[in-house]
């Protein structure tokens, strides 16, 4: 149990210095200021762009409003767009750090010959990505609520479910950033495009900003086999109190979660296993130090 | 032929000069692009499919709010710009950036030619690539969500999109050159400037939405314009034109002019400053 406990601590040591060192190849190339505007304009961005496209349907509807039923949808979709930050940071972020480490440093062979491990050391910089996704979350959901009046009844709220939700999220995207890291290990310069195309499709595949109904019947079976989809439908549901219509409101809250809970599982196991599958494959295909000059 | 044979003919070729010079360099540079472009499978795929899953999702929430079949149109033909914008963004803005990471700049600088003929092949090059790769996104619009489109003269047609390019292009160049002093900077700002001008821009909406912000967009950023003018000559008036078409081409030819202009002096200027400051060579910054 000691041996355990003094082991837990170490991994636990090395990931706060590996999350030390990830703010610093993140931050230190400009002025806080700036280095909050660069991590702010984003996610601001796509939110701004929301909500200037239900301003022109509601312009067009004469100024009364597409309906109350198309603005509590609209609520949650800017609420599930607010929190893919988490996806586009850490989900991705991860790879993208295997990626420059690799590519653009040349300091990955380091990373592996010392003795932080790769696990513990991206697992160390997925905390900086969780901070920055929390900050633009945060400046999302109060611009909505302060500009654009994207707001819900704080009544309706169900806390317990909704922080259960976000924990079995924040959890699924760090597993999952683990499979792409360790896609990003095999992957030499088709990573790039890879990390930015999950990224895209996810944003397409979940659901984030449209009910899932849209999709085509295979793409719809496979975006219900993505944690993300559950967790964006729960957060709609317990912090808004509004669902997304259609074929999700065949689901009860509790069913909700309960999948949401077993693809986390699911897709836990697999990153964790795909993670060191990728590990081993990469070194015997020497991909570790392979620099192609992108 | 060996190489010694071949030397004594290489020798007394007739050296290029002046607008011989410039337009030859402009060739090959243009050249290198198009074909690096298709020798890299995944960035075909990237640069031809990413845009449009983006612009998918926005249709998407279009169709979940109601909206008239017009905005959906308003959504594509944006989702196609965004194409150019990325490839203005990455494949000019932060180019000289690429460059310098693989060791590569210094030869730009070392070459005969005008530093303006690398960057007008480089410009040439991108968009003969990405007009290939965007046709991917009105395939998506014609057959996926069959859009409709207004009756309209191709020529119109051709002639905005044309300025569009040509003021579009000429900003990267301008960029391109004030990228160059930059090392991390350069990806981040190009990085951040992504999203932020697909708002500016009204790509997913109507320009008109923003109101007095649209119009200072408008009168800054050519994509504001072009994407407008397009608009306009596709669908109309459902397309909620910010300006009429003529004062649209109008200025978008005065963008062209004026970042052409700008990217030679900004060219000039930061090459020297970046060659006393030590940062051409600079790598890992």
């Amino acid at each position: 149990m000691a041996v355990t406990l003094s082991g837990f601590r170490g991994s636990l040591r090395r990931a706060r210095t590996a999350a030390w060192l990830g703010w610093q190849v993140e931050g230190n190339w400009a002025d806080p200021v700036l280095f909050a505007i660069y991590v702010l304009a984003r996610p601001l961005a796509t939110a701004l762009i929301l909500a200037a496209m239900y301003s022109a349907v509601r312009a067009h509807a004469g100024g009364a409003g597409p309906g109350a039923g198309a603005a509590a949808a609209f609520t949650g979709f800017f609420v599930a767009n607010a929190f893919h930050s988490y996806v586009n940071q850490v989900l991705v972020g991860m790879g993208w750090a295997v990626f420059d480490e690799r590519e653009q440093y040349e300091t990955l062979k380091y990373v592996y010959a010392s003795p932080v491990g790769m696990f513990t050391y991206l697992a160390g910089r997925s905390l900086v990505k969780y901070a920055l996704a929390t900050v633009s979350v945060l400046a999302t959901l109060l611009v909505g609520w302060f500009l654009l009046g994207v707001r819900w009844d704080w009544a309706q709220v169900q806390w317990l479910p909704l922080l259960a939700a976000t924990a079995a999220g924040l959890a699924s995207t760090l597993f999952l950033g683990f499979l792409l890291a360790g896609w990003s290990l095999v992957l030499a310069r088709a990573a790039m495009v890879a990390l930015e195309g999950v990224s895209l499709a996810s944003y397409l595949l979940c659901g984030v900003i449209f009910p899932i109904d849209f999709l085509p019947v295979p793409v719809r079976w496979l975006a219900m086999g993505l944690p993300f989809t559950w967790w964006y439908e729960a957060l709609r549901r317990f912090l808004t109190g509004h669902g997304t219509v259609g074929m999700m409101q065949r689901f009860a809250d509790r069913e909700v979660l309960l999948w949401l809970g077993v693809t986390t599982v699911v897709f836990a196991v697999l990153a964790r296993w795909g993670y060191f599958a990728f590990e081993r494959q990469a070194r015997r295909l020497g991909r570790l130090d392979q620099t192609t000059l992108f | 032929m060996s190489l010694a044979a071949a030397l004594p003919a290489i020798e007394h070729r007739p050296r290029h000069t002046g607008a011989r010079l410039f337009a030859h360099a402009m060739l090959a540079r243009m050249y290198v692009r198009i074909v690096g472009s298709l020798r890299e499978p995944t960035w075909m795929i990237a640069d031809a499919i990413f845009p449009n899953l983006g612009m998918c999702a926005f249709v998407l929430l279009y169709r979940a709010l109601g909206a008239p079949r017009s905005y959906e149109a308003l959504a594509l033909i944006g989702g196609v710009l965004t194409t150019y914008w990325i490839n203005v963004l990455w494949g000019m803005g932060a180019q000289l950036y690429f460059e310098k990471m693989q060791g590569q700049l210094a030869l730009y600088f070392a070459a005969p030619c005008s530093r303006l003929a690398i960057l007008s092949g480089m410009a040439l090059g991108g968009l003969v690539a990405t007009l290939l790769r965007s046709l991917v996104g009105v395939a998506i619009g014609l057959w996926v969500f069959h859009v409709q489109v207004a009756p309209f003269s191709p020529w119109v047609l051709a002639g905005v999109f044309v300025l569009t390019m040509v003021a579009l292009y000429a900003l990267g160049m301008t960029l391109s050159s004030l990228f160059l002093l930059y090392g991390r900077e350069a990806w981040h700002t190009a990085n951040a400037l992504q999203e932020p001008v697909y708002f500016l821009s009204g790509l997913y909406f109507p320009v008109r939405t923003l109101g007095a912000l649209g119009a200072t967009a408008a009168g800054v950023l050519p994509l504001t314009l072009g994407t407008d003018a397009l608009r306009q000559v596709l669908l109309g008036p459902a397309a909620q034109g910010l300006l009429p078409l003529g004062q649209e081409c109008l200025a978008l030819a005065g963008f062209g002019v004026l970042f052409l202009f700008l990217a030679g002096r900004a060219m000039a200027y930061l090459e020297a400053l970046a060659k006393r400051e030590g940062r051409l060579t600079q790598r890992w910054q």
